[in-house]
């Protein structure tokens, strides 16, 4: 047997021939028994909101004005950071001249602010693009993806996707236009979404959602902005496929699935910074069983 | 998350995500070494404190072998280890009858599995651990032991051949 076999074999690096050579073993059962029994083991509880409060606490107490005096040049530097990435990107792919263009890869996320100092946070594998020096004749943002909009007060602006135009007034919502889906949040003050030439009007706590070419509008439960701004993406009755693509998307992972209707609607949210917890919580609801191997998940069921 | 884009540790956005990423692991990790949960919770405490003093200093790259290293680097004076304690996760109720007989060598079994768990050594029990209960890839915990991918193999090894000597009683 190879060097470490057994740390080869957690990880799924043996061999098809060395897996049946181990299996034949008389110590495999005893090893496949301790592998299934720490595979249900969890660490004691720890309350990371508990965590956080008493972290922020100290934080102020120990250094008080540091926070406040260094905000300004912060922000300073985030925008001179935006603009570096900005430019890097045009030199390379010298799009139409004016263009500023903002894109983030599979399990990447991107802060932008906009030349009327809004801040568009940009979740993984979306792209926004619009016109710098012409923004006060042009306000229009023209969005593929998914992003969370935090307007300054008193702007406005069109964000443009190709399946609907969303208008806003000094306000916070969330985006989200994928292949086929089209979703609008609004959290704070109300946005406008043209939809199929008509206007629907959408103030803070409400949402709208367009599946194959089917709207619903509905109630946001009590959130201050979208859950995968807390590591978390949620869904509310949506089509599976949707839910393992975003799957794909946050921890830039291929997904196959075997025996599984794609169309049977999904609630319920999964983690984007634990793989294991959010295949769990993707597949214990729908009584699915998944292989992961690399970065390919395969779910299947087993029952036909 | 690649994330050059977002650049400042010292945004609020920034450290705060970098707290919801990493803040667990760090937990379970000194958890793992020393089986105290109160030192386990200060060390995340005192990682981000110090996370946060340096943030101008630290880019968001750096931040999580940052934290790792400060947690890492307190205990190492080293405190008394006490008992690691794990749960098993509850499980939903059981489709399938299991006999008493099942269920009383499935409890033994956890005992032994446990005392093993218990005698392995430090490095190799905490590098054990965090792949299999927190799904760290053996890239991830050579980073935050600050050792090869190759000695965290052979810790993976060592450590499962070890829990079933001890198991067989052999």
């Amino acid at each position: 047997m190879e060097e470490n076999y057994l740390a080869k074999w957690l990880n799924n690096e043996l061999s098809e021939e060395e897996v049946t050579k181990f299996k034949a073993t008389k110590e495999y059962a005893t090893y496949k028994k301790i592998v299934d029994a720490t595979a249900s083991m969890e660490a004691p509880e720890f309350d990371i909101a508990k965590a956080k409060h008493d972290l922020d606490h100290r934080k102020n107490s120990d250094q008080g004005g540091k926070v406040v005096t260094l905000d300004s040049f912060k922000k300073y530097l985030r925008i001179a950071a935006v603009i570096a990435l900005v430019v890097g990107i045009s030199y390379f792919y010298n799009t139409a001249s004016m263009d500023q263009v903002v894109s983030t890869q599979y399990a990447e996320r991107a802060a932008v602010t906009l030349p009327d100092n809004s801040e568009v946070l940009l979740n993984a594998g979306s792209k926004i693009s619009y016109q710098k020096k012409k923004w006060e004749k042009n306000r229009n943002i023209v969005l593929e993806g998914e992003a969370f909009f935090k307007v300054a007060k008193g702007e406005t602006f069109r964000v443009t996707t190709n399946m609907g135009v969303v208008r806003v007034l000094g306000t916070q919502f969330n985006v989200e236009n994928r292949e086929d889906f089209f979703e609008v949040s609004c959290y704070e003050g109300l946005v406008s979404v043209r939809y199929k030439e008509k206007d629907i009007e959408l103030p803070a706590g409400q949402a709208l959602m367009v599946i194959n070419g089917q709207l619903t509008t509905y109630t946001i439960a009590e959130a201050q902005q979208p859950s995968w701004l807390l590591q978390e993406s949620s869904f509310k009755s949506v089509p599976l496929k949707f839910v393992l693509q975003e799957l794909e998307r946050q921890f830039d992972v291929e997904v196959e699935t075997k025996n599984i209707d794609l169309n049977q609607l999904f609630t319920g949210s999964f983690s984007n910074t634990d793989k294991n917890l959010a295949l769990h919580s993707i597949s214990a609801p729908s009584g699915m069983k998944y292989v992961l191997e690399g970065n390919k998940v395969l779910f299947y069921d087993e029952t036909p | 998350m690649k994330a050059d884009n977002i650049n400042n540790v010292c945004e609020e956005e920034v450290y705060a995500s970098i707290f919801s990423t990493h803040s667990k692991t760090i937990f379970n990790y000194i958890y793992y070494k020393f089986g105290n949960e109160e030192k386990a919770y200060d060390a995340v405490q005192e990682a981000f404190i110090k996370l946060w003093e340096n943030c101008a200093k630290v880019s968001p790259q750096k931040a999580k072998s940052f934290v790792y290293t400060v947690a890492n680097n307190l205990y190492l004076n080293v405190i008394k280890a006490e008992k690691v304690r794990l749960k098993y996760k509850e499980k939903g109720p059981s489709t399938e009858y299991e006999s008493p007989e099942f269920i009383l060598e499935q409890q033994e079994f956890k005992e032994k599995l446990d005392n093993a768990l218990q005698a392995l050594p430090e490095n190799q029990r905490t590098t054990f651990l965090l792949n299999r209960i927190d799904g760290k890839k053996y890239a991830e915990i050579a980073e935050m032991e600050g050792v090869s991918v190759k000695a965290i193999e052979k810790r993976m090894h060592l450590a499962l051949k070890t829990l079933r000597e001890q198991i067989d009683g052999i």
